[in-house]
């Protein structure tokens, strides 16, 4: 479970998050909707530290902490239960595959190498890629990249898992591979908190959608009142210029 | 031009021994080196307040002045300040009978940690920093993620430079004769001066030093290449 809140990041003048909160339950599907430099990606990056927010507070897996206050073994500690998907996966180069997902585990968390060599082929095979173990990243393309990375985000068990747009860095043949493994993840009950851009993937998979604004939070809910019957004008101009006139009625 | 043949080999079987100590004090300063320069690099690439200035200072210093200019402050002044140090530690030994070579050992440590400390700072430089907060991300500290993830990509980016700076070395230890450290040039100064036959015994340490800097070179790459596999994936 996470549980963000009143939220705030500048970078310079430039605010980028207004306030925001946010709440992740276990086995929620929550995904983060809206147009670039909404905030979307800065709210992913402050919840892992990779950016230190201004102001806020975070709550996860029994840590309950203002950004602020928290000092290095704080974020180390809460690093440990979120674990996170980038854009442009970020997987170790001068690892393979097997070693990108057990790096972790061995490094990161002491585990023995055999236990996390089972874990990390396991995570791999979920994933579709037991026949690319030793494989170094520059061997993969981007769709198995990013499913290693997922791989990577699942095998150190998180509380939740952040995707900061998995798939847009991707050729469009290459997404529905990666887009078929975040499914799976969700009918298992995994956690996760999702930017993208995918609409039907909101649709059909999130059990809440948030749409973002200009650093706020305009509107949340469940996929159906969001496409359906969005309340909020921002939000509908936003579905009307990503759907345009498709199969959803606004 | 006649060339003294058998005093050419005589001068060449001469100055074999040479090489032991001109590599003696490539190695000597190379293990100075890359630890030290590795961490003076990483402190410069991370801009880490005050230690990055005083790193930038000490490269700059060394770096903006010639190494004969640096071998000459050393060997003019270490003996003297290590006399005084000896002596107020209450040490019974003439420093003066200390073995020049330990002056070379100081001079090129010194000088080729500020080489690779510049030639590390811009292979870490190299390495994005996503892959640094990706280590963060699956639980890593900072110091494993240097460890396992950016030192060794940054040291495969380093090796080009690194192989460079290191034959660079090979070929500075010739100064070191100034310091009259009998390595393959001091030999060969010697003996040329004594037979008053110098193109010989240069010429001889010509082909001498060009065998070991090939050899050198050749080593370097394969373990290069080793280093790279990864990214001819």
């Amino acid at each position: 479970m996470l549980a963000v809140t009143n939220i705030h990041k500048a970078f310079g003048t430039n605010e980028v998050l207004r306030g925001v909160d946010i709440m992740v339950e276990k086995g929620d599907v929550v995904v983060l909707l809206g147009a670039s430099g909404s905030g979307k990606t800065t709210l992913l990056r402050c919840i892992n530290f990779l950016e230190l927010a201004d102001q806020g507070h975070i709550r996860v897996g029994g840590i309950d902490i203002a950004f602020r206050d928290a000092r290095k073994k704080d974020i180390h500690a809460i690093r440990r239960k979120i674990s996170f998907v980038f854009q442009n996966y970020n997987l170790f180069n001068n690892k393979t595959a097997l070693e990108n997902v057990t790096e972790g585990l061995i490094i990161g968390r002491g585990m023995p190498k055999s236990q996390a060599v089972r874990i990390g082929k396991a995570c791999l095979d979920k994933v579709g890629l037991a026949n690319k173990f030793d494989s170094y990243p520059g061997q993969l393309s981007g769709g198995q990249q990013q499913r290693v990375g997922i791989a990577r985000a699942v095998a150190v068990n998180p509380e939740v898992i952040l995707f900061d747009e998995p798939t847009s860095a991707l050729d469009p043949e290459l997404i529905g591979e990666v887009l078929d493994v975040m499914k799976r993840l969700a009918t298992e009950g995994t956690t996760m908190l999702i930017v993208t851009h995918e609409m039907s993937f909101a649709r059909d998979v999130a059990t809440k959608v948030v749409f973002m604004d200009e650093g706020n939070v305009v509107e949340s809910g469940r996929p159906k009142e969001i496409f359906v019957k969005p309340k909020e004008r921002r939000t509908r101009q936003f579905l009307q210029r990503f759907l345009g006139d498709s199969d959803y009625a606004i | 031009m006649n060339l003294d043949y058998d005093f050419m080999l005589e001068t060449l079987w001469l100055a074999l021994p040479g090489i032991l100590v001109t590599f003696e004090i490539a190695l000597v300063a190379s293990a100075a080196a890359v630890p030290v320069g590795l961490v003076l690099g990483i402190i410069r690439a991370r801009r880490v307040p005050l230690l990055s200035q005083l790193a930038r200072v000490y490269i700059s210093f060394i770096r903006g002045t010639p190494l004969i200019l640096q071998i000459f402050l050393v060997y003019n002044s270490f003996p003297s300040i290590l006399a005084v140090v000896f002596a107020r530690l209450g040490v019974e030994y003439n420093i003066f009978n200390l073995n020049p070579v330990v002056y070379a050992f100081i001079v090129f440590s010194i000088s080729e940690t500020a080489v690779l400390a510049e030639v590390f700072r811009a292979a870490i430089t190299t390495v994005d920093k996503s892959q640094l907060e990706a280590a963060y991300s699956v639980g890593m500290t900072a110091f494993q993620g240097y460890r396992r993830i950016v030192i060794p990509q940054a040291m495969s980016a380093a090796l080009p430079s690194l192989c460079n700076s290191i034959t660079d070395l090979i070929k500075a230890t010739s100064l070191a004769f100034t310091m009259s450290v009998m390595e393959i040039t001091a030999i060969a100064k010697k003996q040329g001066a004594m037979k008053l036959s110098f193109i010989e015994a240069y010429l001889d340490i010509f082909l001498l030093y060009c065998i070991l800097i090939f050899t050198v070179e050749k080593v370097l790459k394969i373990l290069e290449k080793r280093a790279r596999a990864y990214q001819q994936a």
